[in-house]
């Protein structure tokens, strides 16, 4: 860190030696060109920034509940506006700051692309990938749609992933034929191409509005800030990143409402009961296989199974559902074999339970080695010399007296299926009545500033069913223990 | 011929007649204390092993079971060759048909009694009368840990007389019998074997148990075994 002189007039609040910085806590979409800001706006002020990106559904929830923020920019006027009801941000202080553009991207390469919305109702496109409708990019995306009466036509091809970036992708990769992103997000990606965009007079103009929050130590700076991020020389960076001018006031339209997403927590429980269910059933067989390998058997390679089986346990579940993407999308051999046998994996419930089993694997084979480590393996030579093979003898000896561990396992990978984020929402999308479990239901209704209250039904019912799946492992485990037991208690 | 041990033998030395089941076995089996190392043709139908704990004896008994994977050598049962290392055989336990009755009896913790005698397939009669003959009737429906030490040993012994064996080896198998009850199991043990023509390899550390069941004993001393006499 430098320690700039700071003497323009701007700074007179923080003129000590190093001025204190200002936090701000922006959209996602704005990693790329806030910091570039930034920078211009440090040399001229010497006031450093200090930034935290995420999704504005997570900082205007974290500005609420205290975060020590100065600046707040938004992706989204609904969430602006409903920290402004709550005292989050200074009113008077709210403007935008710069506005972005919805565009149709196809995969590069795509022959004869749609060239306006209103030929998408009858384009020859199998997938339409959005962002989940409780984000803003998502629900500018189905109003622009609306307006051209496309909607009708196009919604039973729409897949939904969360965020824009994650949509933006799977168009990328080719797993949907083309979807409705951000043009910032589309300019960054050389695997789509932009086809269309929404230009016409009524379609929606997505507008960042920034604020200053009401909890500042520092109003000024954080006003200066905001007056800088939104004048000439900013909108000069922000254009040269594909962003539009903050006042370009002709074509903002109504945000869309935010009529709570059309989300039944029931079928979202019935979902996940159902994937964690497959998971567990589909994962048995190979589970108590590579466990009993791993307990009672070297061979070369060994500690390779073992890590490769382990490592969904340590990766971070969005990068495992990355991989299971690249592996199981239309576009590799595996996916494009299974695709075309009439199984294919991404935006479906199956993938939704491949995910969920990857996930949740190297749970179910760690509880079922630990068992096969702890069965006396003299009761299989006991067998043997009483003229029974081995594989009899695995069936009549090792597996029942395992059994209560192999189920404890199974009902721990169960807990995790349950629980499956990450991996799941990359792979299988985040659709209603497909692919949307409870977890998924849960962020989509903590992603709108209405759905906070239709939350507790899930969360009660996830943490109940967690509970009992642990209730349950604790019971398998206590009946594993005496049944082992059994032969060391009488000696 | 006869060789050295009494036993008749055949020009190559391979035992002939007179012995009722010709049991050879020169076993190497590396072990983390000692290496067990035996050449051992026993010339009696019933042999004792005699040794101090930590001699080899039990790992003795799971090589000619086929239960020591780094057992090397040969062993034969009569013309039958269960292992020839330098042959590459080396027949399964469940086709060597060995009555193993191991030191701390095994049985299967999930099974009743009944069910850990029938389990090499034989029939309720037959298991009722086993168990008649052990004294273990009225505990037949329930499980091992139920048991008392004898009790597990008489149950260890029923299985494997009941899984029709060639040969029975048995490791410390009265160790918890009082002296009564041991003598009145070994005397059933004797008459199973005289009605069947089954060997027995007895291994123990107890003199008495030696006398009750074998007519030739062996020691065993830090994997090395030598005729004892008898």
């Amino acid at each position: 860190m430098g320690q700039p002189a700071s003497a323009d007039g701007i700074s007179r609040t923080s003129a000590q030696e190093t001025p204190e910085a200002l936090v701000v806590l922006a959209a996602a979409s704005l990693q790329d060109v806030l910091p570039v800001v930034a920078r211009a706006w440090r040399e001229v002020t010497g006031v450093p920034v200090r930034f935290s990106f995420a999704a504005t559904s997570v900082l205007a929830p974290q500005i609420f509940r205290g975060a020590p923020a100065d600046v707040f920019i938004s992706a989204d006027e609904v969430w602006m506006q409903w920290l402004e009801e709550r005292g989050g941000v200074d009113g008077s202080s709210v403007r935008p700051v710069a506005t972005n553009q919805l565009v149709f991207v196809v995969p590069t390469g795509t022959a004869d692309p749609p060239g306006d919305p209103r030929s998408l109702a009858g384009a020859d496109l199998a997938q339409i990938a959005l962002a989940a409708e409780d984000t803003p990019a998502g629900r500018y995306a189905r109003a622009a749609l609306e307006r051209v009466g496309a909607w009708t036509a196009v919604e039973p091809r729409v897949i939904r992933g969360g965020s824009v970036r994650g949509t933006l992708e799977w168009v990328a990769r080719g797993e949907s034929d083309g979807g409705i992103v951000y043009r910032t997000d589309a300019l960054a990606e050389e695997r789509v191409t932009v086809a269309f965009a929404f230009e016409g007079d009524d379609d929606p103009v997505p507008t960042y509005p920034g604020a200053v929050t009401a909890r500042t130590e520092q109003p000024e700076a954080a006003g200066a800030f905001l007056d800088f991020v939104s004048g000439a020389e900013a909108m000069a960076l922000f254009a040269a990143s594909g962003f539009g001018p903050a006042d370009d006031g002709t074509g903002v339209a109504q945000v869309p409402s935010l009529a709570s997403p059309a989300l039944d927590p029931w079928s979202a429980v019935r979902l996940s009961l159902i994937v964690a269910l497959s998971a567990v059933l589909l994962g048995l067989v190979p589970a108590v296989a590579v466990g009993w390998l791993l307990a009672r058997r070297d061979f070369p390679g060994k500690s390779f199974v073992s890590m490769i089986v382990m490592a969904p346990l340590v990766v971070p579940p969005v990068v495992t559902g990355f991989l299971l993407l690249t592996v199981l999308g239309r576009e590799s051999a595996l996916g494009g074999l299974l695709a075309a046998m009439g199984l294919p994996i991404p935006f479906t419930l199956l993938g939704a339970t491949l995910a969920a089993l990857v996930v949740g694997f190297p749970l179910y084979v760690m509880a079922i080695r630990a068992v096969f480590d702890t069965v006396d393996r003299r009761f299989e030579e006991v067998s043997w010399t009483l003229g029974v093979p081995k594989l009899p003898t695995f069936r009549r000896i090792s597996l029942p007296l395992a059994l209560p561990g192999i189920a404890a396992g199974a009902v721990l990978a169960f807990a995790r299926s349950l629980g499956e984020f990450g991996a799941t929402v990359v792979l299988a999308g985040n659709m209603e009545g497909q692919t949307r479990t409870i977890a998924l239901a849960v962020y989509s209704l903590l992603e709108s500033p209405s759905g906070q209250g239709a939350t507790w039904t899930l969360v009660i019912a996830s943490v109940m069913l967690s509970l009992v799946a642990l209730l349950g492992f604790e019971r398998l485990t206590r009946w594993q223990r005496r049944r082992i037991e059994d032969h060391h208690g009488g000696r | 011929m006869v060789d050295g041990k009494g036993a008749r033998v055949d020009a190559e030395g391979s035992p002939v007649g007179g012995w009722a089941w010709g049991l050879h076995a020169r076993v190497r089996v590396p072990l983390d204390a000692i290496d067990l190392d035996v050449d051992w043709r026993p010339g009696s139908d019933h042999v004792a092993i005699l040794g101090p704990s930590g001699s080899g004896k039990s790992t003795l008994l799971r090589a000619l079971a086929g239960l020591e994977p780094r057992a090397e050598g040969r062993v034969s049962l009569g013309d039958e060759i269960w292992l020839d290392s330098d042959a590459g055989v080396n027949m399964p336990t469940w086709e060597r048909r060995v009555g193993w009755v191991p030191q701390d009896t095994l049985l299967f913790p999930h099974l009743s009694l009944r069910e850990n005698l029938a389990y090499a397939g034989s029939s309720p009669a037959e298991v009722e009368k086993m168990a008649e003959s052990l004294f273990l009737s009225d505990l037949l429906d329930r499980r091992p840990r139920f048991l008392s030490g004898g009790e597990r040993q008489r149950v260890a012994l029923g299985r494997a007389l009941l899984s029709a064996p060639r040969v029975l080896l048995l490791d410390e198998p009265f160790s918890a019998l009082d002296r009564p009850l041991r003598s009145e199991v070994a005397a059933m043990v004797r008459a199973f074997a005289r009605d069947n023509g089954t060997p027995i390899v007895l291994v123990s550390h107890d003199e008495h148990d030696a006398e009750l069941l074998a007519d030739e004993r062996w020691m065993l001393v830090a994997g090395n075994l030598t005729a004892d006499g008898a």
